[in-house]
């Protein structure tokens, strides 16, 4: 867990975590339920079954105007001329330097309109930097996080349990949506929208309701758990199955020095789009050459990597751990570390867990085959 | 939650059980509820010589890892080998299968003036 702050923000949805019982704990501003009935057992739920997550800790910024998509074509690092209106696409922010300001899913509503999918931790950098380089454009940007709360409903039944929520009309749409797709639905008779997205490596969706209702629709979810074995899963499991999957954490994996060529998304990040705001520096890095890379690995001996942790090549230092844990579905332990770009795939290094050097090998990307299509 | 009577407690949630000279040595089914999944345990070899207080080893789980300590001075004799490819079965039974070392400890006097198991009780309810 990365930030702690004396403000503790609470969701709409935490009276419902301490009546279920859940541990909860400070993350990102927020009081969070880390986890129910414990991290494995949550892990598992999800992969085999349907699990919900209560997000609403993520920020939500809307961007709408005339010039709505040529300013985000200059903000961010993927081609929004690829999107459609119904399509979203991983992207992010980048300062001057290239480096990471936050990794974000934007989603295109309209011809001129743009919801865009932010870090709890970064909502008000992302907010007031979004503004400012807005200035020069024709948009209005309007901060819309408390406004929403978003649940994520991720695992194989996640169709069958999130249909109960949904008209009929609503319910047939979902089952043609598209990998990634967003659509406006009625939920609990308000203006609600859903994406077929995820961050568990599963298949699932996204629900952004409006903060009155998001008590109603999680008890509904939740009502399915006889039928379709769903349970509410806290961010332990958030971050063991996301880890599996190989999806970067900010503030983990990358952050305001980590570029997205070294993070591992140069896949999102089109340099010959046109301009935009960090490609300069992306252009000269790509010039004289990457001198690290993200990689996943998995540890050949005992022990468990944890963030932070160094990574030696022999005796020479060459990288850090960048996430780390048990891999409760792939087994053993293993994560994400940044690595000199002398190490490349099936290559051994150690890692330093507290003093004890620990054999670990560099694998293929991603540690677990997703199953979000 | 139990706390066995005859055992004695740390503020560190270890406890210890003395017979004679003996002390088995194991962390608190309340250290273990608050861990939540434990999924490695690192543990001394046998022979090596502590001082009460001193770290020797460590427990983790999906999120933590906690030091454990030693709750008074002495030597390990024994390590429950059987933790090692199964830290998970140390829930649910962290009093007898889920012992974590032996020692022969330096002083057996010591194990009396740690907290009894309703001192100890009262002190995780503060």
């Amino acid at each position: 867990m990365t930030i702690s702050s004396n403000q503790n923000h609470k969701t709409p949805l935490y009276d419902a975590h301490v009546a279920q019982k859940a541990k909860m704990i400070p993350f990102g501003g927020w009081v969070m339920p880390v986890s129910y009935e414990g991290v494995l057992a949550e892990h598992k739920t999800v992969r085999d079954a349907c699990g919900i997550f209560d997000v609403s800790h993520m920020g939500e910024v809307l961007v709408k105007g005339p010039d709505a998509a040529k300013f985000l074509q200059w903000l961010t690092i993927n081609d929004i001329n690829k999107l459609k209106t119904g399509g979203g696409q991983y992207s992010a922010l980048l300062n001057d330097r290239g480096g990471m300001i936050d990794d974000l899913i934007i989603y295109r509503l309209g011809d001129n309109e743009f919801f865009i999918c932010i870090n709890a931790s970064n909502r008000d950098k992302d907010f007031s930097w979004i503004k400012q380089k807005s200035a020069a454009y024709d948009v209005v940007v309007t901060n819309e996080s408390d406004a929403w709360a978003q649940i994520a409903i991720q695992g194989p039944r996640s169709t069958d349990v999130l249909a109960t929520l949904l008209t009929p009309a609503d319910a047939a749409m979902m089952r043609t949506l598209p990998y990634t797709n967003i659509a406006p639905v009625t939920i609990s008779g308000k203006p609600s929208l859903l994406a077929r997205t995820g961050y568990t490596g599963e298949f699932g969706y996204e629900i952004y309701v409006p903060a009155s209702v998001a008590q109603n629709a999680w008890m509904a979810l939740l009502e399915q758990s006889s039928k379709f074995g769903v349970k509410p899963i806290g961010l332990g499991a958030r971050d063991t199955l996301r880890l599996e999957a190989c999806y970067l954490l900010y503030g983990n994996d990358m952050n305001d020095d980590v570029t997205p060529l070294e993070a591992g998304i140069s896949w999102a990040t089109k340099i010959d789009k046109g301009d935009f705001i960090g490609r300069a520096a992306l252009i000269s890095q790509k010039t004289s050459g990457l001198k690290r890379q993200m990689v996943a690995f998995k540890m050949l001996e005992d022990g468990i990597p944890r963030h932070g942790m160094k990574i030696f090549h022999g005796d020479t230092e060459t990288g850090v751990v960048t996430s780390g844990s048990v891999l409760p579905t792939v087994g053993g332990a293993g994560g994400m570390a940044l690595v000199s770009t002398t190490l490349k795939e099936g290559d051994d290094f150690f890692v330093d867990i507290r003093g004890a050097k620990k054999r670990a090998k560099i694998v293929k990307r991603p540690l677990y085959a997703a199953r979000t299509k | 939650m139990e706390f066995p009577k005859n055992f004695k407690y740390t503020k560190d949630h270890e406890w210890i059980e003395a017979q004679g000279s003996t002390g088995t040595i194991g962390v608190t089914a309340y250290a273990v509820e608050q861990l939540g999944d434990i999924v490695h345990i690192d543990l001394p070899d046998a022979g090596k010589t502590y001082k009460a207080g001193d770290s020797f080893g460590t427990i983790e789980s999906t999120k933590t890892v906690s030091d454990l300590y030693m709750p008074v001075a002495g030597k390990i004799t024994a390590v429950n080998a059987s933790l090692k490819g199964a830290p998970e079965s140390l829930q649910g039974d962290t009093y007898k299968n889920g012992w974590l070392v032996k020692i022969e400890m330096t002083n057996p006097a010591d194990a009396a003036k740690l907290l009894d198991a309703s001192a100890y009780e009262a002190f995780i309810k503060e």
